[in-house]
């Protein structure tokens, strides 16, 4: 699996591992080898949790073709009343 | 009556002395005078009636009749206006309409200009206009529940639909933040209200949906009817329906229902709601990664566990296998040891009566007591027995054994044989 994948895939292989592993029909390599990689995941599945800075963009331009971090406008702007 | 609206009259006060001609007006002027008049003397009015022959005009505006059970009046509601209508009203619906009075100079009929049209209560014609789009979109599908589709688990990018200066979208990066602050979040700000809106929020849809996100959320914060109207409208619907991914919608308050909620794969009541439905919840997915890690480890020491009593077993049997073996060798051994000794002690008695018999016998058959019963016993120099003539050779000397002792003979002739 890839190192940037997404987090429910992760999961599902985990979950997939844990039941090969519960099952007897696995050679002792391959159940060692297994184990490592869910070890693996999870270790990988919580460093993704624990970033802690959201990463915000916002598109801009007619069309959306451009792409820009996202400043939040200021308080107090006069479009925000209207907006509820 | 106003000093200018006097004014109409005031040619009259110019006129020559003397018997006055006649004014003779031209139909214009008439006209022109009646419209003043109707316009400026009659304030704005509301006025209610049932609406006959609404027709949209290829140029925006719309012609229609309002009338009563004994009266009619025509109406014209131009384009301007006409743009703000949610939609235009059933023949025979009862309305109300706030306008003012005036003429039309080339037809010489008076109509009402109407700024605002309003069913029977201020909403109706919202309601209706939402209906109507409902029934349709119902008809073609696209509410129905089997089209909605699940949200992704995990999305990775979240698209974010609204106005970019909304508390609504404050609100919603705030919960992401909190829930999920590794996902990526594309905001696509867009205008949310007033007309076009409806155009807007779909173009809006359509852009993130093609910059590759997991789940789109549309929202916008509280307001009117009117204010979220453009949520309402069909090109939102369309783009909803027609967009990549699962759309969240999260518009108005817990009351507002949009056409966007009902196309939408998800209808959440606020935009915070959208947001909590949207990002997972990283505290429970560290409780879920732990549970993992435990069964995980808990599965690989089953898979020892299983191991170790396998081997337990096939130890277990290797021995067994081997001790019942040898045990039966040693009961064999022991069996064969006892067997051998009573075999032997048998024998060994077989053998001892055996020889008490025979000394017995020996006892019975003894010469000594033959030679004590006065036989004698011929034996030659080396001690041989001499049993028949033949063993007698004359002038040999021999000597016959008997009981008490050797008497020293010598074969004085030749023996005869006894036939």
């Amino acid at each position: 699996m890839e190192a940037d994948a997404g987090l429910d895939r992760r999961l599902e292989r985990i979950e997939e591992i844990v039941r090969l592993l519960d099952s007897d029909s696995l050679g002792l390599d391959e159940a060692l080898a297994l184990f490592e990689e869910g070890v693996g995941h999870i270790r990988r599945a919580r460093e993704v949790l624990a970033r802690t800075e959201l990463r915000v963009e916002e598109l801009i331009g007619e069309e959306g073709e451009e792409v820009r971090e996202f400043e939040p406008a200021g308080d107090g702007d006069g479009d925000d009343a209207e907006d509820g | 009556m106003k000093a200018r609206n006097l004014d109409l009259f005031a040619d009259r006060s110019t006129e020559p002395a003397g018997p006055p001609a006649p004014k003779v007006w031209t139909v214009s002027q008439v006209n022109r005078a009646v419209r003043r008049l109707l316009e400026e003397t009659l304030p704005q009015l509301w006025v209610t009636g049932e609406v006959a022959n609404f027709n949209r005009h290829r140029s925006g505006h719309c012609y229609f009749t309002l009338k009563d059970r004994s009266a009619q009046i025509r109406c014209v509601m131009f384009r301007r206006e006409a743009a703000t209508l949610p939609t235009d009203p059933d023949e025979g619906m009862t309305l109300r309409v706030f306008g003012g009075l005036t003429l039309y100079e080339a037809r010489g009929s008076y109509q009402f200009v109407v700024s605002r049209l309003e069913a029977e209560s201020a909403d109706g014609m919202w309601k209706l206009a939402f209906e109507r789009l409902r029934r349709r979109l119902d008809t073609e599908g696209l509410t129905d529940p089997a089209r909605k589709r699940r949200l992704p688990d995990f999305p990775r990018r979240v698209g974010v639909v609204t106005s970019a200066t909304s508390a609504a979208l404050r609100d919603i990066l705030a919960v992401t933040e909190r829930r999920a602050p590794w996902v990526r979040v594309l905001v696509r700000g867009t205008g949310v209200q007033g007309p076009g809106a409806g155009r807007q929020i779909a173009a809006a849809i359509d852009t993130v949906a093609a910059r590759g996100v997991d789940v789109v959320i549309v929202a916008r914060g509280g307001g009117s009817i009117e204010d979220l109207w453009g949520f309402n409208e069909e090109p939102v619907a369309r783009a909803v329906a027609a967009c990549p991914v699962p759309v969240v919608s999260g518009v108005g308050h817990e009351t507002d229902v949009t056409i966007c909620d009902l196309v939408a794969d998800l209808r959440a009541a606020t935009p915070s709601a959208a947001a909590e439905a949207v990002a997972p919840d990283g505290r429970a997915l560290g409780r879920r990664l732990a549970a993992l890690g435990q069964r995980l480890g808990r599965a690989l020491s089953g898979q020892a566990r299983a191991r170790r009593w396998r081997l337990d077993r096939a130890r277990e049997r290797l021995f067994g296998g081997a001790r019942r073996l040898t045990s039966a060798y040693r009961q064999r051994l022991q069996g064969g040891r006892a067997g051998m000794s009573q075999a032997m002690q048998g024998r060994i008695q077989r053998r001892s009566a055996r020889l008490k018999e025979a000394a017995a016998a020996m006892e019975a058959l003894s010469p000594l007591s033959t030679l004590a019963r006065g036989y004698a016993v011929p034996l030659d120099v080396n001690g041989r027995l001499l049993r028949g003539v033949g063993d007698f050779v004359p002038a040999e000397r021999f000597r016959l054994r008997v009981v008490d002792g050797n008497v020293p003979c010598e074969v004085a002739d030749r023996p005869t044989r006894e036939s």
